[in-house]
């Protein structure tokens, strides 16, 4: 099998660095990916379940632009709701009705809201969240999980990131994954001043196997902070709409007060939400939030376009049968080699790591090799899967996957 | 936290423990040291303590206090300490008075001709001796103030807390230096060379990367995407361990 040929993105990369900090910055920083030489940096187009790279390669897209792309690429019924409104305006003045419109369909959709309010990054929202927190309780402290990402804003950061200072963190208290009783012990010991617990419906870090809760987990959350007065904030960036319409905390049977959405709402246009309960509406009024592209109407439209589109095919069901198609034969494929490839998470945004080797080392190997046969795949974060997958890009994966693994053999 | 007994701290274990490879690397060092059979030992009252002895063209660093010391510097506290080693303070003699004549002449000849290593400029990058010997002593002092800021920086010990455990080996292609960071949940050992089975690396395509981004000239990230680091293994160990590296200018100047 070929391999590909990056020249093209390491002269962009070249140019960007004179003018960018880091080249590319953020998550989209080639830092992670290793071998960084297996990987292209800069995107020329995309469409469906595949993109091309400045070089010309074609690859069938595991990461979905890390979420977004639930639809696939240029999805025609979003793109189009985009381009109709785009016509009619985008950034105003005034707002929206496309504004109006969007927040009762997600009412409607979404059993715990009874509104929602938008902005363009999970991190707006998040922030947005724990400060409706504090405002309705009156209390400073936020409970978070030890490795959970909610954005790149100061206290959520972990300590020591350069820019960072101590006091960015003198509120946030951090508990492990799945610890029920870390919690009741910190909701103990600072009994009253407590605003919120935020956290991922399921644990999914980087460079880690991703873990669902344990039986009963989040119904003893939901009880014990519903007894103290805390409010439950879910963050629903990267899993949301994908495990189910109504926001992954109906897949695992509880409910919160908040939930925030952004990825996969608008197909990848910049829009995200948060929606909450009723009595909180007041509280989400009085806190001043907002940004200069808050309310462009484009990606509201495409926002709405999207969630239509996913009930109407009932999207998570899809990606799930996707996501299981996929790792079926990946799992098999790594068999016939001898590998064990664990996969956690999600059928639809697994994380998967071969076990034989704890230091990653093979798995950045073997993603390595298929990235450079046309199947993009991290090693450090889970993938994701698109409702335009199709059994042809499956099969021509498993057939990279095989190729990989014969590459690797004996390194 | 007290800064000045960071700072002596990676004087006498992340600095002095330079003059082990200074006697190997530089000939003119090797040549003036060949006859010397001595050992100094640096003690700060109630606080850290290290000794140098040379026998035999070696020179062997150790932590804590030497059994039997030809010269006995002391330093009435870390400041004190911190202040010789900024070149603005004198210890104590404490023992080898017949020897004051090496400490002010042979041994200070010794520490400047360290100081010319550890504080490169353009002209002296050019030589390719020098860039090698900048860059090994750079990297040798980087990992012993990892290891120590690691256990004693609130910041560092924090970031530290949550590093898993692991050996993270560092490198530069193709002829060395090495060195690798053996990482407990009790804190980090230094190791001088490659280890068999790291769980990361950090290696750098050539002296040049290597010293160029040691000495502040190269973006971090733009070497990981243009190849001259090549990362692999345990990316978060080598993030948290990142990290703390950049603290250490904050403490070493």
């Amino acid at each position: 099998m070929n391999t590909f040929d990056y020249s093209q993105s390491q002269a962009w990369f070249a140019r960007a660095c004179k003018v960018i900090p880091g080249g590319i910055y953020g998550h989209f920083s080639p830092a992670p990916c290793v071998p960084v030489s297996a990987y292209p940096f800069f995107g020329a187009r995309a469409k469906g379940a595949h993109f091309w790279d400045v070089d010309g390669n074609e690859f069938i897209d595991y990461m979905c632009a890390y979420g977004p792309m639930i639809l696939g690429y240029a999805h025609p019924a979003v793109d189009e709701a985009y381009q109709e409104q785009m016509k009619l305006a985008d950034s105003n003045t005034i707002a929206s009705t496309k504004m109006v419109e969007l927040a009762e369909f997600m009412v409607d959709l979404i059993p715990i809201a009874d509104w929602a309010f938008f902005a363009k990054n999970g991190a707006d929202v998040t922030n947005y969240a724990t400060m409706i927190a504090r405002a309705a309780t009156g209390r400073k402290k936020i409970i978070a999980i030890k490795g959970g990402y909610h954005g790149t804003s100061p206290w959520m950061q972990a300590t020591g990131h350069h820019g960072l200072i101590e006091d960015d963190h003198a509120n946030v208290i951090r508990i492990p994954w799945n610890d029920f009783a870390a919690l009741e012990n910190v909701v103990n010991q600072y009994d009253g001043q407590i605003a919120g617990f935020i956290s991922s419906p399921y644990h999914h870090p980087v460079f880690a196997d991703n873990e669902f809760p344990a039986e009963g987990y989040w119904q003893k959350v939901e009880q014990l902070l519903r007894k103290k007065g805390i409010l439950l904030i879910v963050d629903d960036v990267r899993c949301g709409f994908r495990l189910d319409l109504g926001g992954s905390n109906e897949h695992f049977g509880f409910k919160p007060d908040l939930i925030a959405f952004c990825k996969a709402i608008g197909n990848g246009y910049p829009i995200s939400a948060l929606v909450g309960a009723g009595p909180l509406k007041s509280f989400a009024a009085k806190v001043f939030h907002t940004g200069s592209y808050w309310y462009s109407a484009g990606p509201m439209a495409a926002a709405l376009a999207c969630l239509k589109e996913l009930k109407r095919i009932n999207a998570p069901n899809v990606l799930r049968e996707n996501g299981t198609k996929l790792n079926d034969g990946l799992v098999r494929i790594a068999k016939s080699h001898g590998y064990t490839l664990k996969v956690t998470g999600d059928p639809g945004m697994a994380y998967y790591r071969l076990i034989e080797d704890e230091t990653l080392m093979l798995q950045q190997e073997w993603c390595g090799e298929c990235t450079r046969r046309g199947a993009y795949f991290t090693s450090h974060h889970n993938w994701f899967v698109s409702t335009a997958h199709s059994d042809e890009d499956f099969q021509r994966t498993w057939d990279i996957a095989d190729d990989a693994f014969k590459a690797i053999k004996g390194r | 936290m007290d800064i000045e007994l960071i700072r002596a701290r990676l004087n006498l274990y992340a600095l002095l423990q330079n003059f082990e490879q200074l006697v190997q690397l530089d000939r003119e060092v090797a040549q003036s040291v060949k006859q010397w059979n001595v050992s100094i030992q640096f003690s700060v009252l109630n606080g850290p303590s290290a000794s140098l002895d040379f026998q035999n063209g070696v020179c062997k660093h150790a932590i804590g206090s030497h059994p039997n010391p030809a010269i006995r510097l002391f330093f009435l506290s870390p400041r004190h300490l911190n202040k010789m080693f900024d070149g603005s303070g004198t210890p104590i003699p404490l023992k080898g008075f017949s020897r004051l004549g090496f400490l002010q002449k042979d041994f200070t000849q010794l520490t400047e001709r360290l100081e010319y290593y550890l504080k490169p400029d353009n002209a002296r990058n050019e030589d390719g001796d020098y860039r090698r010997i900048n860059t090994t002593l750079t990297l040798y002092t980087a990992a012993h103030a990892i290891k120590e800021l690691a256990l004693l920086e609130p910041t560092c010990n924090a970031v530290f807390s949550h590093t898993p455990a692991g050996i993270l080996q560092i490198g530069v292609l193709p002829e060395g230096p090495y060195v690798h960071l053996v990482l407990t949940k009790d804190g980090i050992s230094v190791g001088k060379g490659s280890h068999a089975s790291p769980t990361a690396t950090m290696t750098f395509r050539d002296i040049e990367s290597a010293n160029a981004l040691l000495g502040g000239r190269l973006d971090a990230f733009q070497a990981v995407a243009e190849q001259r680091l090549m990362l692999n293994g345990m990316i978060p160990i080598i993030d948290n361990i990142g990290l703390i590296l950049d603290r250490v200018e904050h403490y070493l100047k």
